[in-house]
């Protein structure tokens, strides 16, 4: 150690600070180094908790974020330098880890510097231990974070009386066996083990605490395609989502996919005193108005790209600006909620009631204390909580909900109108909430009539019978999902349509993942764009 | 686009049309719009003879702010044709700044060297399920470029002088030929600022 700065040793602790650090430690280089701080009873400072792990690039951006949902004032992640790793990637996944997590904190009004990656080997303990005091000074002379956790009541004792009263409450004892549900839903067909008329039957025979029924609740997809077979009419989807909130009242989790990513986002944003700036990327050009009675709410969208943006390089951020642009044709310079929070929908179907009735009232209050008359969403999952499951679950909203497809409808039927030629075939996939849950499916066809295009293809099972992208509310991915998109994909290509328009962020999302197959994505590739953005970049003054 | 009233503060239009299209219909609406609503004087003069069966018709409506002497219509400020006949027919009256309107299905202005409005007012009827509404359609898209009669006046006149019943059909016509002309303007205002896409 000749020549490397002396450990200051410590006798007695230093004064505890109010910040709570989460330090994610390398457990091979680093932790070598943490150890010998430990040994030498360095000044590490006192908010620092450490959780070793095996590699930096094995902690997911739902892990970084994790802490933060927890209430965790700052996070550091440290690692080997490049070409010390022995995993041989680690050091660059961290890094891209890390760069995605610090934009997402930024967009949510948390900073970017609450979250910091370090690269120590095992002889720098003196260059780690200047770091993490560093980090900590830096920590504590921000705010503490305004994230308060919510964590979820764990309700004592047997779920069966409330499991019963949701089954007499959805009639599912209406259920009459025949198992159409079952013949008709995509992901029995693309061969899980999974049957809604058996779950259903399962739980009417109380056997929820049996694992194959408690994994098929997290299984479907909430996409209503059985409830549309139904002869009695059962809403499986809502029977399901009300199964989940039991279970997870009771502690008995379930699914989430990316490690609970976006369950996570949402639940932190349920904090009041959550500084959000959602719209701080939005381009120059697109002209809003504070003081218009018009408000246009967006989604969740930005956040999904920048998770997605290194397998993906998905783009749904665009169809918020190709929807502000449109409006913006149209003469409304609308309103924006800067502090924007999740409407709430992952949340609700993934049976987390509680969480999602605070964003519907946050968000609810806000747009009230906005003064507008009226709110425009361009999203189907966000059109269908605030349309429908805010007032169902007791939240009024005291403004018109108006689907922006619905705008964009009505303005254009106005005349003197017209869209550019588009060299294109197009064929469309049907989002379940607009399709099915909101009888909507005319509307898109009506809109992408209206385009001057090569073509349009219906695909086999398409409108209110559509098959779903494979994933909703972010539960339920799995290989059986990706089958399902395989499927979906093949149908878009089997009608000879050269370019597939999505209504959804998500189904562009997860269609979008099963083409980067690296066995038959090849044969799946299809362009795919939003129907927003196809009007934006075809509208035209006639 | 407000048409300036011409001289003695008067604005002499003409409906043109074939038979049975609703033009005398459509002029006697505007008339009535003007003088209940709007509170200015109007007259009509109407074409009789073989037009009920088919040939070109026309409905002559003068607008002004003071009493009108002459009813009928010398220079036309505002011509509106939904008829080829009728356009070549009424054309010359128009003056070199005036306002012509067609029914861009039914009018060809070929040679025509002059800014002008269309709607396919007929075929929009269509769309809506009557083809006999097209003058109603006609005339929302009148009231918006024009701006000679306010709207409310127009579309009162429009329910008071319908077939009882078809009211609200008729005030749907309206409002489509209405907010076709808005549209219609608002979308040669972008043009004119280089802005026509989104």
């Amino acid at each position: 150690m000749n020549g490397k700065p002396q450990i200051e040793s410590r006798a007695t602790p230093v004064p505890g600070p109010a910040r709570s650090i989460i330090l994610f430690l390398c457990s091979w280089g680093p932790h070598a180094a943490f150890q010998r701080l430990q040994d030498e009873c360095a000044p590490i400072p006192e908010a620092v908790k450490m959780v070793r792990i095996p590699c930096t690039g094995r902690i997911t951006k739902a892990l970084l974020f994790k802490p933060f949902e927890m209430g965790a004032d700052g996070v550091a992640l440290i690692g080997c330098h490049e070409g010390t790793c022995r995993y041989g990637s680690g050091t660059k996944a961290a890094r891209a880890n890390v760069r995605d997590t610090c934009e997402i904190l930024d967009l949510l009004g948390l900073g970017a510097t609450r979250l910091r990656l370090g690269l120590f080997l095992p002889d720098d303990s003196a260059g780690l231990l200047q770091f993490l005091r560093q980090f900590s000074d830096d920590i504590q002379s921000l705010d503490k974070s305004p994230v308060a956790p919510y964590p979820l009541p764990a309700v004592q004792g047997d779920p069966t009386p409330a499991l019963n009263q949701v089954l007499r409450e959805y009639d599912v004892y209406a259920c009459q066996d025949c198992g159409k549900c079952s013949s008709a839903c995509p992901l029995t067909l693309a061969g899980k083990t999974f049957s809604p008329r058996s779950t259903a039957n399962a739980l009417i025979a109380g056997q929820w605490d049996d694992e194959g029924v408690r994994r098929d609740i997290w299984s479907c997809l909430t996409c209503g395609l059985c409830s549309d077979r139904c002869p009695s009419a059962v809403n499986f989807p809502g029977f399901v989502r009300e199964v989940r909130r039991i279970l997870l009242a009771h502690g008995l989790g379930g699914h989430e996919a990316h490690g609970g990513f976006f369950q996570s986002l949402s639940r932190t944003m349920t904090s009041p005193d959550l500084r959000i700036h959602h719209w701080s990327w939005l381009p120059d050009d697109i002209q809003t108005d504070p003081q218009s009675k018009v408000l246009f709410f967006g989604g969740c969208a930005p956040y999904f790209d920048i998770f997605f943006r290194t397998h993906l390089g998905v783009t749904t951020r665009d169809i918020l600006v190709d929807s502000l642009r449109l409006l913006n044709f149209f003469d409304i310079h609308p309103a924006l909620l800067d502090a924007e929070r999740c409407c709430g929908h992952d949340l609700y179907w993934s049976g987390d009631q509680e969480n999602f009735l605070k964003l519907a009232r946050l968000n609810v209050e806000a747009i009230r204390a906005s003064g507008v008359e009226e709110v425009i969403v361009c999203c189907p999952e966000g059109y269908r909580t605030f349309s429908h499951d805010y007032p169902a679950n007791g939240v009024e909203t005291p403004f018109k909900v108006t689907l922006l497809m619905d705008f964009l409808e009505r303005e254009i039927d106005k005349g003197a109108v017209g869209f550019k030629r588009l060299n294109r075939s197009l064929t469309f996939q049907d989002p379940c909430r607009l399709s099915r849950f909101e009888k909507k499916s005319a509307l898109p066809r009506k809109l992408l009539g209206r385009l001057d295009s090569a073509g349009f293809g219906e695909m086999q099972e398409r409108g209110g019978g559509a098959i779903c992208c494979g994933n909703t509310a972010w539960t339920g991915c799995d290989a059986f999902s990706k089958a399902l998109q395989v499927h979906r994909l093949r149908q878009a290509r089997a009608t000879g349509a050269d370019l597939l328009v999505t209504a959804c962020p998500k189904c562009q999302i997860h269609l979008r993942c099963a083409m980067q197959d690296p066995f038959i994505g090849e044969s799946l590739e299809m362009e795919t764009v939003d129907l927003t953005t196809l009007l934006a970049r075809t509208i035209q003054w006639e | 686009m407000k048409k300036d009233q011409g001289p003695g503060g008067q604005t002499e239009i003409i409906f043109t049309g074939f038979g049975g299209q609703g033009i005398v219909l459509a002029g006697k609406i505007l008339g009535e719009a003007v003088a209940l609503g709007d509170h200015k004087e109007s007259t009509l003069v109407q074409s009789y003879g073989p037009e009920a069966r088919g040939g070109a018709c026309s409905a002559q409506v003068i607008i002004s702010e003071r009493t009108i002497h002459y009813p009928y219509v010398r220079q036309a400020d505002i011509l509106v044709c939904m008829s080829q006949g009728g356009f070549e027919k009424y054309i010359d009256v128009l003056t070199p700044e005036g306002i012509l309107i067609l029914d861009s299905d039914l009018v060809q202005p070929r040679g025509l060297d002059r800014v002008h409005f269309d709607i396919p007012a007929t075929r929009l009827a269509e769309e809506l399920g009557r083809k006999m509404m097209a003058n109603i359609i006609m005339l929302g898209f009148f009231t918006a470029v024009t701006e000679a009669v306010s709207f409310e006046a127009a579309s009162e006149a429009v329910a008071a002088s319908v077939p009882k019943g078809t009211e609200t059909m008729n005030l749907k016509a309206f409002s489509k030929g209405w907010d076709y002309g808005r549209a219609l303007l608002k979308g040669r205002q972008k043009k004119a600022e280089g802005r026509t896409g989104a």
